[in-house]
């Protein structure tokens, strides 16, 4: 049963990721083919040092702690509301979910100018009731991007714990109400330890994504002030394509992904401990 | 109707449980009020910038200009635009069929059997952990030398090394919500493993299948890094198209607007579509009788 | 459910291989494929696409425009395929070097030589020399994009804000030639107008923007990235001088928050009438001017000087071959016919941006253009303009001064500290 998928995954990302994790160890520019030499690890021992990669991996780190807790703690409540029939609940369930539509690079440039000082709506509804802030200065930018993923992607948090609600069986609950259970104990000791796995999936999912965070950058802040939103996915194509040191930035991206890794598989078994002693 | 999240649930006279009921979906009403506005506004201001004149688009304004559409003109009528969409369909169409047929039995592999154990879940995920920069070149090259360059193929399958596995992930969580004895039963009834994973427990799942799948479509629509690299003049996709609207001389707000608006009705009406299996009870839980 | 799905599939199969059959394929004539950045003066060449195809009855040529950062990737990848995917490319002045040193363009020079009346010297200095590396011809200018200083004409000629000027600083208000004098002008405006106009439009967003602008201030304060010898000399006290100045306009003059902002937001802040001066490309001029353009009201109200100091701020595009370009001389026979004397002239008429010296000396231009005032200032301009940066890693260099540029005007360090951060950076990847 699993043979179709992983058929798939070998015929389209073997040779890819082969090709990249090849470049790693040579000193690789896209420039200056003909010089392509064996580093070894020199590259990977490089990024010790280097401290615009950490910066950059702080930051996205930053980034995907707020951007995920919030959009879990909002994507739940949102379910909730939804799972229940409510009047014109089929038109909220869609509207609810329109964030999603719009490909991330548009709504960076949707934001840019809507949360522009001179040009946008927000800050000039603000400035009405007196509050004056500045989205994209050196101490509110990254939050303001934070607050851009939550905008877009907690329609999905939405839809999976929606989805995850819905195929919940209907047995256990009925006879938690005639047990005579709160709705906060029916909530905390039935409804998110059958969710968990659904929780699990699309905190994992959401997470991977968040981690990969580069049009809202590209669109507004280019990484800026100074080196505060250089999120790594932005750091790892401006030195691969900016500066065409693609072999320095595969490295870059395999160390990434050994971070990754480990987050997931913590995160992973942290919550299936959990759910044994539940 | 249960009333849940309410800390005091014991039995009221009649009159007042009507009364809490209606306030409580007075509440309800005015929370989701609430979110539908904070999801909407950039809508309707995008709306207002599709209809503005180029002059009106410096201006903060919602309303008070001549709305003219001549914006809406240049984009369907004057530029391949219908093209674009049609090729996002086609592609976010093959997207999801795919990791759907693909990654329901492998999720439910994964679920039943811990095939490969844990490891090989975390192994599939690998394209999500490195980035897709790495990877454009590599693809370009091998779309080159199949001679799928600048086809609907090749990009779909770019698609589907991210979508397959997380779509995968996502169905893992609802095939272990599915108690076993369903198809156990099943299969002493004389099914087979497979049969029984078609007819009893892929129904049970089916509000999983269809998060997973607009899911998928969302994905895949929405796609620009691999989109710019590997479609040319005939299979650009729509995110290409819109970003086109970024120019060396500054964003055309009124087209790009016009892009936006236009790119997410599809997924609007396939959101709608896919509601009919978010809802259970059609058949979802109705497996003993 | 499963037939459903089959049959869908087999629907969305169906119409993917009429998508992907629909593609013409080359019979006979032969098809360039050229890649362009999605802007106007790419839609002017459109413009001129059929008289090309007249006059080559055997070439068909097809123009893909696409978003500056797609193109450059794109452009990576067709060299590394062994036959190009595009016939025709064109090359932005940072790269022009690594392309060269990646031995990816095919040289120009005898081609160019083969037409008897091309007039290679017409394309103005700075520009050509861009295109002209370790001594051979690799590029043909296409379009400039060098900075000017657009300002609002009418707010420098109100009578009233030219009597408070004189009185306040005791000289005629005038676009500035000096830092100072800029400094001031743009506080003047601020102050006079109660702030309902900001002195200037800037663009302080890190990276390639700042720098652009910025360096315009180096030149003008006699400092520059280089010298002759190409030391490093960004950290000299001129450069901090200028530093200093571009800082305290960004604080006492320009609109609020606007530390992030980049072409976009200047450009809409001027044609809102939000700002009285901005430095940006020299063609923005036209666009400003346009009454059906983003000005509105306002069109016909800007003119265009030289930025302060006269030295300005040069970037270009080029036209040039791929080296594993499959039909070189049909390349060719495209890039000469676009860039000669005669079609540069139709070319710049339909609005395009300058590069030869004799479209901008011609009256038919004049006439036809934007004006004679117009031109003889672009002229100026570009006479006395120096790329950002030169050489392999020019991007890198760009990128690492913008961040440190910008990491001062945000208040995160001294000028003295960014430019030196900013030099020691250089230096490093300079390896001096």
């Amino acid at each position: 049963m699993l043979l179709p998928l992983l058929g798939l995954l070998a015929l389209v990302q073997g040779y890819p990721i082969a090709f990249a994790a090849y470049i790693s160890f040579h000193d690789y520019q896209l420039t200056a083919l003909d010089q392509v030499r064996w580093v070894g690890l020199a590259q990977y021992q490089g990024l010790a040092n280097n401290s615009s990669y950490w910066n950059a991996v702080m930051n996205t780190l930053i980034f995907v702690s707020g951007a995920v807790t919030l959009e879990l703690i909002l994507g739940l409540a949102l379910a909730l509301l939804l799972h229940r029939p409510v009047p014109g609940q089929n038109a909220f369930r869609a509207i609810v979910l329109m964030p999603m539509f719009i490909t991330p690079i548009a709504v960076g440039l949707m934001f840019r100018f809507l949360l522009n000082s001179q040009l946008g709506i927000i800050p000039l509804a603000l400035r009405s009731i007196g509050v004056e802030i500045d989205w994209f200065g050196p101490n509110l930018a990254l939050f303001s991007l934070i607050l851009i993923d939550v905008w877009q992607w907690t329609p999905l948090m939405t839809l999976f714990l929606l989805a995850g609600l819905e195929a919940l069986p209907t047995e256990p609950f009925e006879a938690a109400r005639v047990d005579g259970a709160s709705g906060f104990q029916i909530f905390r000791y039935l409804t998110l330890p059958l969710l968990r796995p659904v929780i699990l999936a699309a905190v994992l999912i959401r997470m991977l994504d968040a981690f990969r965070v580069f049009e809202y950058v590209y669109a507004i802040t280019r990484g800026g002030p100074g080196e505060r939103t250089e999120t790594i996915l932005f750091h790892i194509y401006r030195v691969g394509f900016l500066y065409f040191r693609l072999g320095e930035a595969s490295a870059m991206a395999f160390t990434l992904a050994a971070v990754i890794l480990i987050l997931v598989v913590a995160l992973f078994y942290i919550l299936r401990r959990q759910e044994a002693w539940a | 109707m249960t009333v849940f999240n309410r800390p005091w649930a014991t039995p009221l006279p009649a009159q007042w449980a009507l009364t809490r009921r209606r306030l409580g979906i007075l509440i309800r009403l005015s929370l989701l009020g609430f979110s539908t506005f904070v999801v909407l506004f950039p809508f309707i201001w995008v709306l207002a910038a599709s209809l503005k004149p180029p002059m009106e688009l410096n201006r903060p304004s919602l309303w008070g200009f001549t709305p003219t559409a001549t914006n809406w003109v240049e984009v369907w009528l004057r530029s391949p635009f219908a093209r674009y969409f049609l090729n996002s369909i086609v592609v976010g169409v093959l997207t999801v069929a795919v990791s759907l047929l693909v990654g329901a039995p492998a999720a439910y592999a994964f679920s039943r059997f811990r095939t490969g154990g844990t490891w090989l879940r975390f192994l599939i995920l690998a394209a999500q952990m490195l980035p897709p920069a790495l990877f454009i070149i590599p693809f370009f090259l091998m779309a080159y030398y199949t001679g799928l360059l600048d086809t609907v193929w090749a990009l779909a399958m770019a698609h589907l090394t991210f979508i397959a596995p997380l779509v995968t992930w996502f169905l893992i969580g609802f095939f272990e919500d599915v108690p076993r004895d369903l198809e156990e039963q099943a299969m002493v009834d004389g099914c087979t493993r497979w049969q029984a994973f078609l007819h009893v427990v892929l129904p049970a799942t089916r509000p999983g299948l269809g998060a997973a799948g607009l899911f998928a479509f969302i994905m895949s629509w929405n796609e620009m890094f691999y989109a710019l690299m590997l479609a040319g003049g005939h299979s650009k996709t729509l995110p290409v198209a819109i970003a086109g609207y970024w120019t060396f001389r500054g964003v055309e707000l009124g087209k790009m607007s016009v892009a936006i608006l236009s790119a997410a009705i599809p997924v609007l009406v396939a959101s709608f579509f896919v509601q009919r299996f978010l809802i259970r009870g059609l058949g979802g839980g109705a497996i003993k009788g | 459910m499963r037939s459903w799905l089959m049959r869908l599939l087999v629907v969305v199969a169906l119409l993917g291989t009429c998508v992907v059959g629909c593609r013409p394929a080359p019979k006979g004539p032969i098809t360039l494929i050229i890649i362009m950045e999605q802007v106007p003066d790419t839609d002017v060449v459109r413009k001129l696409l059929p008289d090309f195809e007249k006059e080559n009855p055997d070439i068909k040529v097809v123009i893909d425009a696409m978003p500056y950062d797609a193109m450059r990737d794109k452009i990576l990848a067709s060299f590394m395929a062994p036959k190009a995917t595009y016939d025709v490319i064109i090359v932005d002045n940072p790269w022009m070097d690594e392309f060269v040193g990646g031995n990816f363009l095919e040289p120009l020079d005898d081609r160019i030589r083969r037409i008897p009346d091309y007039d290679f010297e017409d394309f103005v200095g700075p520009v050509r020399k861009i295109g002209v590396v370790g001594g051979k011809v690799y590029g043909i200018p296409f379009y400039n994009y060098a900075v000017g200083l657009i300002v609002r004409q009418d707010l420098f000629d109100d009578p009233a804000y030219r009597d408070a000027y004189q009185k306040k600083y005791g000289k005629p208000l005038a676009p500035p030639t000096n830092l100072e004098d800029y400094v001031h002008i743009a506080q003047f405006f601020k102050e006079q107008s109660g702030g309902k106009i900001y002195g200037a439009a800037m663009q302080p967003q890190r990276g390639y923007k700042v720098f652009e602008e910025w360096k315009n201030w180096l030149y003008a304060a006699g400092g520059n990235l280089l010298d002759e010898q190409g030391n490093v000399i960004i950290d000299r006290p001129e450069a901090v001088r200028a530093l200093e100045l571009y800082i305290e306009m960004y604080k006492t003059a320009a609109p609020p928050n606007s530390l992030n902002w980049g072409f976009d937001e200047a450009l809409r802040s001027m044609a809102a009438g939000e700002a009285a001066t901005m430095m940006s490309y020299n063609w923005m001029l036209p666009t400003l001017n346009n009454p059906q353009g983003p000005a509105g009201a306002l069109a016909g109200k800007f003119a265009l000087y030289e930025v302060p100091g006269g030295k300005a701020v040069l970037g270009a595009w080029h036209w040039a071959i791929p080296r594993n370009a499959p039909n070189k001389d049909a390349s060719w026979r495209f890039i000469s016919w676009l860039t000669s004397k005669r079609m540069e002239k139709q070319r710049v008429i339909l609005g395009g941006a300058p590069v030869r010296v004799s479209a901008m000396k011609d009256p038919e231009v004049w006439q036809k253009g934007f004006g004679q005032a117009y031109y003889e200032t672009v002229l100026k301009i570009l006479e006395d303009a120096e790329p950002l940066a030169r050489g392999p890693k020019a991007e890198e260099i760009i990128q690492v001064v913008g961040t440190e540029l910008n990491a001062a005007v945000a208040g995160e360090k001294t000028a003295e500290q960014a430019l030196k951060d900013a030099a020691a950076q250089v230096r490093k990847i300079l390896g001096k």
